[in-house]
């Protein structure tokens, strides 16, 4: 069993004139140990899949409306098990974005990483501020007690960063959600977070899920990869399996449309044509097909099923099935 | 359960159903949401209905505001109107009253009590070297609520009294209180509730045309004074003409006034951010200089100074000071929207494309800017009002006899126990006005929305 | 790149600047009050109504009414920076420096208990709205706060009499006085209904304060820490939603300290803001030079308090 097992989840918000589909029966696992990474484009829904798990999807105009979240077999949907216990910040953390806006800008840094000791594990604010100042030399901010008694404002953004993840381990949670947190830095910066992360992981043994849109980092730290479109994981499966057996016409598509450094090829970058389905209206069949080079009447017609394709490597896509004629070979070509 | 599937292939893009939302312009989906915030609908009719009231008023309803009728002074609303026609006012001599034609009451009025005159007449006190009669309009609970001392009489033998003195129909409580002869009240009391009918002599009733009958009046006719539906103030005038000349007055400078100081601190704002560096900083240098002072202490001083001869209402002086003062809130906003205009990115992106700066002007920039002061100029008027309420209501307002909503409420206050209507109309004008626009103003931000958050 | 946290040293060389930049505005409002007062038609300074010919000749001499212009405002100024406003045209034997040494502290203290109220009150109500995001208190709140900006002071302040008046006639006693000053209870019911605009004003930016911060990144941070509810609210939401209703405190004790000789006329208080009405009604154009100088400058000063304030309070602020 994995640690933790994401299945089935709806998402749905309203808006002006109806409901927009989120997340439409979302499915994937982490191990424990292991890291996740989620990809997608802007708007296919990751972000809010794991907002989901955390609670933060705000219930109007946001809705859960199917689904479970089990970590090791409790469903924790929504932040809390069933008989009312909290585990985020404490078996789950979550890092952002943007660290500026992700920290409160009139709290010491220090502070901050303290409260969920304080909170969660009953340290006194004295124990919490040194383990603060611990925790901060420990993702490798130079100065570190000098430095917990600042403010965001006066860090810069890569080392907010480090500070944000000093406070998601704070409490060593078993999994710890990551929403493109190398997105807003520079691609130096980036690496080296990425290189504290996976340090981190193999000290605390921590899970991590890894939402990301660029398939570069995938290809760093990722253990398993689940690719998500138009509110769907399309396919799931090993880091491997993702890159060298692709399964699904998507995840082909969002390989060749990422720029290579080979030296002395002259290559056209090839973008997906045309634009993911507007959520609002739901496809009523794979929401894929209008961009999809292997497009068939019942991709347009029926949603598709998911096909094991591989040892824990599944796709959801019409080409697996036993009548298709197409053979679903074809595509690990591109 | 097993379905059969057609795994035809069809064509990519094939069918690229656009099943989207309708798109809006900026503008069409800022009335949108307008229109769906009631608060907002409701305000905007409202001020409509303000604005009719205010331009159309006056013509509908014609009374002359300064005209006034003294037979209906501090009326409230639905007040009986109605006099009887009777013969002029002759003197009347207190007669002399023998005990039993007073029997059994030691107080009585002589005659009919009407708003001519009032005859009162009372038994003797034995040891009284003098009397006094009180008037008073509440009930005489104690010997200090007696009301208003209206004479006293220092005649032992004198036991009457005609009271004329500005009668109107209503209930009076009489008093007479025994004098001694140092001038001391006696103990004890006789109290008396008459109440008073409103007579209008023949001439009157003809002079003013209240009569049915073509040019004649007949003792005993019941006449009709004049319809004030809103009652009247305290020196009989309309209170509906007044409030509606008021709220031109009123109107005119809360809603003139922001204009033309949002037109001044566009200009002058929109120099300031063009023109940047030293420019800028020397104009807000000296706008910096104008909010320092005191808002109401200048607007008093510049009141005084503007402030011209006798006859002159005093309104163009308020507009003049409030404009002066209050440019520079408007002007640093425009300023400071220019200014991060400026370093927007899809400005940058327009020059790349090859706009001009005029293009930039009215294509992105004032579209941008609308929106805020759009807002600022309905969050300005009640402001206004409250201003010109406020000065009005000290005194340093505009001058009688023209109404103002402020100089009413001024005026209603005096009366505010005895006659309420006085104060509470012009008082709920202002705040009705005052409200809605703030609820206008709440609604116009919260539907221009994105835009204002960054504005603030 | 990252920001030094202004020290100390750096925030006084800060108040000092502001400081000096107030004395410039006070120089600047007494200027323009000179100035201004000069051309109230009629050259009242000459009136010879006004005053008898003992006091004309002492005032002649004393601002040199027919000296030239700028020479008279060089007298003016000189006497201002000794602390002499003169005397008053209308009581004369009183001098202006007395009369507002005698009145102001009443004034001062009225706004300042009325601040007092309207920032505790807006601070609560605001939050408690923000709670109770569309339901009954919020709904309720929020109406009090429509009607508290909409109706004027003097309504309020009459509104408010009529009522003490009524209740303590209902109860037989007096729980508050309705007029006059001198004791704490006759502090309590003036400042309350000073304080009613203001209060409203700042629970409405109170709540617009919460409601944007609902909206910030950093609340959910706070919620994926899962924090109790408490401590995001006081911590997280409340600290950040402060800020603004500070930064308005500045200008909302100009406002209530001007608007504060309604509220002294209607309850008879010997306030300072009644004494300049009077002055003006009564033309006495020293004591109204006198006191809007004194306002101007006491408002400046307050307005660099604040500041200063929130300087310490928000550790972002930039002293430049």
């Amino acid at each position: 069993m994995a640690l933790l097992e994401v299945s089935d989840l709806h998402v749905e918000f309203e808006v002006h004139g109806g409901w927009v589909q989120a997340v439409r029966g979302a499915s994937f696992n982490v191990n424990e140990g292991e890291t996740l990474a989620i990809v997608g484009e802007s708007g296919c829904g990751k972000t809010v899949s794991v907002q989901s798990i955390m609670g933060l999807i705000q219930t109007p105009p946001g809705r859960i409306t199917r689904g479970t979240a089990k970590l090791r077999g409790q469903n924790i949907l929504g932040g809390q098990t069933a008989d009312g216990r909290e585990i985020r910040g404490v078996d789950i953390a979550m890092i952002f974005q943007d660290p500026m806006s992700s920290l409160n800008p009139t709290m010491t840094i220090g502070a901050q990483i303290a409260e969920p000791l304080i909170v969660h594990r009953g340290y006194s604010y004295r124990d919490a501020m040194r383990r603060a100042q611990e925790l901060l030399e420990m993702t490798l901010i130079p100065d570190a007690a000098s430095r917990a008694k600042e403010y965001p404002f006066e860090f810069s953004g890569g080392m907010l960063q480090r500070a944000m993840i000093a406070m998601a381990i704070a409490c060593e949670p078993s999994v710890l959600i990551a929403d493109e947190p190398t997105t807003a830095l520079d691609v130096t910066i980036q690496s080296q977070i990425l290189d504290l992360l996976v340090d981190l992981q193999g000290k605390n043994n921590m899970a991590i899920v890894l939402i990301t849109h660029d398939l570069g980092v995938v290809a760093k730290i990722a253990n398993d990869v689940a690719v998500m479109y138009a509110g769907e994981i399309v396919e799931h499966g090993s880091a491997d399996d993702i890159f060298y057996r692709s399964a699904h016409p998507y995840t082909v598509g969002l390989k060749s449309a990422m720029p290579t450094n080979r030296p002395g090829s002259e290559q056209r970058l090839a973008p997906i044509a045309g634009v993911p389905p507007d959520l609002f209206d739901a496809p009523p069949g794979c929401g894929y097909a209008p961009r999809c080079p292997y497009a068939m009447d019942v991709c347009e017609s029926t949603p598709p099923l998911d096909f094991g394709v591989g040892h824990e490597h599944q796709s959801r896509c019409w080409l697996h099935h036993e009548d298709c004629p197409q053979p679903a070979a074809e595509i690990h070509r591109a | 359960m097993e379905a059969t599937y057609s795994f035809d292939r069809i064509e990519p893009l094939a069918r690229q159903v656009t099943r989207t939302r309708p798109s809006l312009s900026y503008w069409q989906d800022a009335w949108r949401r307008f229109k769906a915030n009631p608060r907002s609908l409701v305000s905007l009719y409202i001020v409509m209905a303000l604005g009719l009231f205010t331009v159309l008023g006056p013509w509908v309803w014609t009374i002359d505001p300064t005209a006034q009728d003294l037979d209906q002074i501090s009326t409230p609303p639905g007040a009986d109107r109605r006099a009887r026609v009777v013969e002029p006012y002759t003197r009347w001599v207190p007669p002399n009253i023998t005990l039993e034609a007073l029997s059994p009451s030691r107080l009585a009025v002589i005659g009919e009590p009407t708003t001519q005159a009032v005859r009162l007449a009372w038994h003797p006190v034995v040891g009284a070297s003098g009397y006094r009669v009180y008037r008073g309009i509440a009930e005489p609970n104690s010997p200090d609520a007696l009301g208003l001392p209206l004479t006293d009489i220092v005649n032992a033998a004198l036991t009457g009294f005609e009271d004329r003195l500005d009668l109107k129909p209503r209930t009076y409580h009489y008093t007479v209180v025994a004098l001694s002869t140092e001038g001391r009240e006696l103990e004890g009391f006789a109290t008396l509730d008459v109440p008073v009918t409103r007579v209008i002599t023949t001439s009157e009733a003809i002079e003013r045309g209240l009569s049915e009958r073509n040019g004649s009046a007949l003792i005993g006719d019941v006449v009709y004074l004049d319809f004030h539906p809103l009652g009247t103030d305290y020196l009989g005038r309309d209170m509906l003409a007044r409030l509606m000349h008021g709220a031109r007055v009123s109107l005119f400078i809360g809603i003139v006034a922001p204009f033309l100081y949002v037109m001044v601190g566009i200009l002058y704002g929109s120099i300031a951010g063009f023109a940047g560096g030293r420019w800028d900083q020397l104009l807000m240098r000296f706008a910096d200089f104008v909010v320092a002072l005191p808002f109401l202490l200048f607007m008093i001083l510049f009141k005084m100074v503007f402030n011209t001869g006798p006859g002159e209402s005093g309104v163009f002086a308020m507009l003049l000071a409030m404009i002066l003062l209050s440019w520079p809130a408007t002007a640093r906003l425009v300023r400071g929207q220019i200014l991060q205009i400026r370093e927007e990115a899809y400005v940058g992106a327009s020059r790349l494309l090859g706009a001009g700066s005029m293009y930039l002007i009215v294509r992105h920039m004032i579209p941008n800017t609308m929106g805020v002061i759009l807002v600022t100029l309905t969050f300005a008027v009640p402001g206004a009002l409250f201003t010109e309420a406020f000065l009005s209501f000290i005194g340093m307002g505009v001058a009688p006899p023209n109404p103002s909503w402020g100089s009413m409420c001024n005026e209603g206050i005096k009366t505010m126990l005895t006659a309420p209507h006085e104060l509470v109309f012009p008082a709920v004008f202002i705040s009705l006005t005052v409200l809605v626009f703030n609820l206008l103003g709440d609604g116009l931000r919260d539907a221009l929305d994105a835009r204002m958050r960054s504005a603030e | 790149m990252a920001n030094s946290r202004p020290n100390k040293h750096a925030y006084i060389r800060y108040a000092i600047k502001r400081l000096i930049q107030g004395a410039i505005t006070v120089w600047l409002i007494a200027t323009a009050t000179f100035f201004a007062m000069h051309n109230v038609p009629g050259d009242p300074l000459l009136d010879e109504k006004a005053v008898s010919p003992e006091i004309r000749k002492n005032l002649q001499a004393k601002y040199g009414l027919d000296r030239p212009l700028l020479e008279q405002y060089g007298i003016y100024l000189s006497n201002m920076i000794r602390g002499d406003f003169g005397i008053s045209y209308a009581q004369q034997n009183r001098s202006v420096n007395d009369i507002i040494r005698e009145h102001f502290p009443v004034s001062a203290i009225l706004g300042v208990l009325s601040i007092v109220f309207a920032g505790l009150g807006g601070i609560l109500f605001g939050a408690l709205t923000a709670i109770n995001r569309n339901r009954l208190p919020d709904i309720v709140i929020m109406f009090l706060v429509i009607m508290g900006i909409s109706v004027p002071s003097f309504v309020f302040a009459a509104l408010g009499q009529i009522t003490l008046v009524n209740v303590n006639a209902f109860l037989d006693t007096s729980i508050l006085p309705v007029a006059g000053w001198g004791t704490v209870s006759h502090m309590i019911m003036p400042s309350l209904i000073l304080g009613l605009g203001t209060m409203a004003f700042l629970t409405r930016l109170m709540r617009s304060s919460m409601l944007e911060i609902d909206n910030a990144d950093y609340l959910r941070t706070a919620i994926s820490k899962g924090l109790p509810p408490t401590r995001i609210f006081l911590k997280h939401q409340l600290r950040n939603a402060i800020l603004p209703v500070i930064t308005v405190l500045g200008p909302s004790i100009a406002a209530i300290t001007t608007g504060g000789f309604v509220v002294e006329l209607v309850f008879a208080i010997p306030g300072l803001g009644r004494y300049f009405v009077q002055a003006v009604q009564q033309s006495d154009y020293t004591v109204i030079m006198g006191t809007t100088v004194f306002y101007g400058a006491f408002l400046v000063f307050m307005v660099i308090v604040v500041d200063l304030l929130y300087g310490w309070v928000d550790p972002r602020v930039r002293l430049d």
